[in-house]
Parts: structure tokens; sequence; C-alpha cells
């Protein structure tokens, strides 16, 4: 989280209004915590007391915390800027990473960039230009659809840019995207989960890529694991010690912690949980089995889903980059000697499971982000994930702006949020993707899939004027048995009254919008569709996207 | 439930299985499958399932009390967690789990790997960048922000 101005909500929280205009508080006037805070960063990077004039704490995540600072330029002038002091247990290699993305990607296109970074033994601090920003929340249901149609614009800007130099981000979200509504300034940023594309021309994030599927199945105590070494092929003797860390790491802690600290927006507070590591280093590239692995049946929903997981991503040392080609025809051959059970049984594609299936190694895929923005690929752990399950997160995003909603989908789990796409996207054409993508998937709901402009205008509460020339999906119409009709919802078209809402939210009646939410085009729907493409191989791009129609004035 | 039982999944479900059939399928039995909700009111999710919009809480009532809070305390929590809350992690320099963040950060083995030559990576970029920024020496300035932070 980088950059803000304010406090201001986590998408599962309420909403902490942000006073806009405010000046950043004087010392004086900080709780006695921040304060605290404040003088301990001074403690362990004492360099920064030096340059900076640290004002306030604006954010707290897992993996860092955001400062705002002041420091006089060469020029005379003072300039604010946003430091980020990365929790001491990030891996080096990790910390050169992100600074690498920064660096190579970061400043332009709406990318955030770097200035300075600062460093005292365990210590790194990142200091970046500072811009002020709105919480998502907050001005959701204010927005104009023109307002909407440049952010989105802003955001395919600056994911192009990253795509371009085979980052994929992994935690596309509002939080991470700062909006400056009056300035009109955009900035992607937190690559402190980002990945490598094989390709890509980040040489930290290089790595051999996820396909490398290795099985183990050692029975190791998972205290016992002390593997840290860095590389890209896991020599055998080390599976043992790195699989017990993963093992370890794959274990859902069964209740989270919800006295998180969370204020201020992005950075991976908002993505993960305490207890579970980010990835350690060639942890992803091998796959796990344990007898005594447990996937969650008994639903548990637990009011805080933010969940990351052990494979986030991997980097490795310069030395030891290997083919890829090579990692995987070697790791899928470890794959099939390390399972205890590689039979076949017929439960495939059933509702059946049986002691044979379920003794097999778990896939292990990057899960990295933030539940409800996670691409079906990533939720049913496809090992290979592109740049496109970050267009995938840009349309949630882009669904929420048309919807009104935030966040729109709500899942402390990942099949929980595969049903909910289900629900909108339709169960059949989510099994057809998938397996476009090597996965089957057994749904015993079948859900129709939603008109988009229908769903959209139903959950704003505004009717369009213009009818959508995409015709009904098939079965949605009045099938009803994927919606929830409201009593008071007397017909499709109709708004939702809401009584809860001030005058600027809910518009109760067909009445001409300034907002331009009346005139809502077919294209930002088709962009929509295309976003959400359940195919990872046929979603839009950004580049493309940025071509659609839908931004037919603006130049890309 | 049943867990990790053997046999036919209660429906509804989801299962997912990679179509190699070399992997443990993963599955959730639904107590009930995830339904579209327009009555929830904006901006919550349609598939809000906690019914605190209901309670008589409404939203604009949540941003009137946070904006006395940040108004006064601005860059401060409204729940503060309890500050003997333990950050449990891990700390990917050691490869290990720790209950206590302090605790593992004064540990010997962290403060080796804190001060070794692991860091060169970060050194080596730290070293491209061109302060812009002019680098106060006096006392005068670092004693007066100590004042502050006390």
């Amino acid at each position: 989280m980088e950059g803000v101005l304010k406090p201001s909500c986590d998408e599962q929280h309420p909403p902490q209004a942000a006073d806009f205009q405010e000046k950043p508080e004087q010392n004086s006037k900080l709780s006695a915590g921040v304060k605290k805070d404040i003088e301990k960063l001074y403690e362990a990077v004492p360099q920064l007391m030096n340059v900076f004039e640290i004002k306030e704490k604006i954010g707290e995540g897992t993996f860092s915390s955001v400062y705002l600072a002041t420091a006089q330029l060469q020029t005379g002038r003072e300039e604010k800027l946003a430091l980020k002091h990365l929790i001491p247990t990030s891996h080096p290699l990790r910390i050169a990473a992100e600074l690498q993305c920064l660096m190579v990607a970061g400043g332009q296109d709406n990318v955030m960039g770097v200035k300075h970074c600062f460093r005292r033994n365990d210590h790194v601090v990142i200091v970046m230009p500072y811009l002020e920003h709105e919480s998502f929340l907050d001005i959701l249901n204010s927005l104009s659809f023109e307002e909407v149609r440049e952010y989105m614009f802003n955001l395919f800007k600056a994911l192009r840019r990253i795509h371009h130099f085979g980052i994929v981000h992994r935690d596309v979200k509002p939080s991470n995207f700062l909006y400056n509504r009056s300035l009109k300034e955009y900035a992607l940023v937190d690559f402190g989960l980002a990945q490598g594309t094989p390709d890509t021309k980040i040489e930290l994030l290089k790595a051999a890529h996820s396909e490398d599927q290795q099985g183990s199945c050692s029975q190791n105590d998972p205290t016992a694991a002390s593997g840290r070494e860095v590389s890209a092929s896991v020599p055998a003797p080390k599976l043992a010690a790195q699989q017990a860390a993963t093992k370890a790491a794959e274990k859902r802690p069964s209740s989270l912690s919800k006295t998180h600290f969370k204020q201020g927006r992005g950075g991976k507070e908002d993505s993960v949980q305490h207890s579970v590591p980010r990835s350690v280093f060639g942890e992803r590239n091998f796959n796990i089995c344990s007898s005594t692995y447990q996937e969650n049946t008994s639903t548990k929903f637990i009011k805080q889903s933010k969940v990351m997981d052990v494979s986030s991503r991997r980097l490795i040392t310069k030395k030891k980059i290997i083919p890829t080609k090579t990692a995987s025809n070697r790791a899928a051959r470890k794959a099939a000697s390390g399972c205890p059970s590689n039979l076949l049984c017929d439960c495939y594609a059933t509702d059946r499971v049986c002691s044979i299936c379920l003794s097999r190694c778990q896939q292990v895929a990057p899960r990295a982000g933030t539940p409800g923005f996670r691409a079906p690929e990533v939720l049913t752990k496809c090992p290979t994930q592109t740049t496109a399950i970050d267009m995938w997160s840009a349309g949630i995003v882009f669904l929420s702006l048309l919807s009104g909603r935030y966040p729109f989908y709500k899942a402390s789990d990942d099949l929980t949020a595969l049903a909910q796409i289900m629900t909108v996207r339709g169960s059949s054409e989510t099994i057809q993707a998938a397996k476009t993508f090597g996965k089957s998937v057994v749904c015993t709901q079948l859900v129709p899939a939603q008109n988009l402009r229908t769903l959209c205008e139903k959950l704003r509460g505004t009717t369009s004027s213009s009818q959508g020339s995409q015709g009904e999906a098939p079965g949605e119409a009045e099938s009803g048995s994927a919606d929830k009709p409201c009593p008071e919802t007397l017909g499709k078209q109709l708004p939702l009254l809401s009584s809860s809402q001030e005058g600027d939210h809910a518009l109760a009646i067909i009445a001409a919008d300034p907002q331009g939410w009346d005139q809502v085009p077919d294209e930002a729907y088709d962009l929509l569709d295309k976003l959400l493409d359940l195919n990872p191989a046929t979603r839009i791009t950004a580049t493309e996207a940025l071509l659609h129609p839908f931004f037919k004035d603006m130049r890309p | 439930i049943c867990e990790d039982a053997a046999g036919k999944l209660k429906s509804p479900f989801v299962k997912v299985e990679d179509r190699s059939r070399r992997y443990r399928p993963f599955y959730l039995q639904f107590p009930s499958f995830p339904l579209l909700n327009y009555c929830v009111p904006k901006p919550y999710s349609p598939f809000e399932v906690d019914k605190k919009y209901l309670s008589g809480q409404k939203q604009t009532q949540f941003k009137q009390r946070n904006k006395i809070n940040s108004d006064k305390d601005c860059g401060t929590l409204v729940q503060l967690p309890p500050k003997d809350k333990k950050k449990r992690g891990y700390c990917e320099c050691c490869g290990k789990k720790y209950e206590d963040l302090q605790a593992h950060l004064e540990s010997e083995q962290h403060r080796n790997f804190a001060q070794s030559t692991h860091y060169k990576v970060v050194d080596d970029i730290i070293s491209k960048f061109v302060s812009e920024f002019i680098e106060y020496k006096d006392d005068a300035k670092q004693i007066k922000r100590t004042k502050c932070s006390t």
C-alpha cells in the first residue's frame, strides 16, 4: 500500500470516511502507537533521519507499513513521499525483485515508480512519490459513467505496461490502483506478489516456471523445515525440507485473525492472512502429498476473506536460471515418481472420491492475491498462469464499477469464489472453459449465465433507457434459479429501492441521469464480457482492451 | 459432513480435478449454493451472507461514526488490535515460522542473516539511485525530530 493520504477502509469493513481536504496531522496529534512506530522506523533505518520528516503512518499491511514523509529537494522545494517499510522477514531477493519492477516498469503509464531505497541490515525502506487518493468504496456510487470509463482506460494502460515487461501483478484490485479523482492521476502499486512470465524482462523475476510440477511425499515434521536454498531446480535432497515447509504453509488455519491492524488501502494487507507465508523460493515448483491434508469440507464462513497461500511466487538467483522446458520435464518425471498413488480410479468427473484419488499428491499452483479477484484458472490450481489473471481482476474491478458493489464477490475460500463466479457466468460455461486449461470441474448446481447488463443495472438500481442489443442469456429471463428476486422488485427493469441510501446514491426513479448511468452503452458490457472470459487463452489483453470500442475516442 | 471420507459427495458441491488425473481432487460441499441476492443494499456484495446491513446499522451511519474517528485521529486505526497480540508469520530469510515477530527478529539466526551478505542484491540496486534529496547533517534537526516522537 503506497502513497495514500488517509486511512480508508478495507473492502471487507465499513467505510471510514477519509476527509480528502484534510492536511496531514502534526506529530502532536498522532496517536501514541503511530508515534512509536515512526520512532522505531528512524531507529531501524537511521539514514532516514537526515533526509525525511515522517509525518504519519498511512497504511499497514502484513508485509509492509507505509508512511507519509516530506523531504527537501536539492532544488529547495519540499516534496511529499511515501515510505514503504518492508517487513524484515522479506527475503532480499523478493525485495530486490519488487525494486526492479518499480525501476524498470514504474514511473510512467500509471505504474508507480521509485525514487530511492534505504537499507540497514534487514530493514528496507522504499521511497516512492506520494499520490493522494480516494477510497474506492467511498466514491464508488458517486462516480459518473465517464469517470468509470477513464478509470478503466488508465488501469489498462498500467497493465499493458507491466505485461509488456512480463510482470504478472497477481493482486490487481482497487486498493492497489491509486486514483486521484480531481487530478485524474492513477498509479498501480505494490509488486510484492508479482511473478514473471517465462520471458519476463525483469531479471529477478526469472524463474523456471510453475509448470515444473514435482511430487513429494515426505512426511517430515513441518517444524523441521529450514530449506531456503534459492534455486530454480530443487535438488532431490532438498525436497523433503522444502516440502515440509510447504506443507506447513498449506495448512489453513481454521480461524483467521480478525484483529488485523488495518488502515489505509492496498498492499498486501488485504491479500494475506498472517499465519500463512508467502512462497519461499522453490516451494512452488513441486506438489505435495499429504494424506492428512483436508480440503475444507465443512464450510466455514470466515469474515476475513483474505487468504494468500504459500505458492505466491518464487525467486531465483541469476546464476541458476534453467530453461523452462527442461525444468518441467524433469519435474514431470519427478511428479510421476514422487506420488504414492498415480493410480486411476472411477471417481474422475463423478460425485465420488475414494482412497485412491484422495491419496494422490495435491497439485500446487500459485494462489497469491485476493480471493474475490482470483481468476478461475487460479481458483482451480492451474499451474500455468499468465498475465491474463490480471485482466480477470481488472474485469472484477469493472464489474464493481458498473454494479456499484464492492467487493463484488465475497468468499473465504477458492471453491466458494468459483461457485460465485458460476452464479454470474454460468456453471456449464465455467466447466467448459476449465476443460481448456486442463481441469475437470463437477458442479451439482446448474446455474445459468447472467446477462451482464441486466445484472449490473439490477444491482446498481438504475434503469437504462438504451435497451441492450445483447439478448437475454439463455435461461436467464425467467429461470430464477440463480437469483433471489426481491419481494419489492416487480419487474426485471425496476430499480431496487434501497431505503438506506442517501440522496446521491441509489436513484429511485427513471429520470435522466446526469452522470450517464441511464445510457451505459453496450460496448461497456461487451468489454466486461471479454475481461471476464472464463478461458484465459481467449481473454482480452490489456493492449486489445485499450483498442476496444468502449474507449473509441481515447488515445491508447 | 465427514472430512476426507471416501465415498459420495453431498450435493450441492463443487469438485475440481486435474485432467491428468495424477493429483488429488479437491472439493467443497456447500450448506447451500451461493445465490445472487439483489436485496442486499449497495455497496455490499450480492453474495454478502452477513446480515449486518439489516441490523438498522446503515452504512451511512458507519460513515458518520468513522468520520468522527478519522477526523480526530487520522492515521490511526479505529479498531486497534490488542497490543499484546503477537505477530505470527513466516520468515523467508530463515525459512521458518515464528509466533512472535519481534522475538524472531532478535533471534540469533535472524540477526545473522540480517547482517549477512545476502542483501548485496538489494544494495546493488540501491547503488543505482541518485538522491534528489538534501541530507541534513545537523543535530538540531535530529533533536527536534526525536523530540516529536516522545
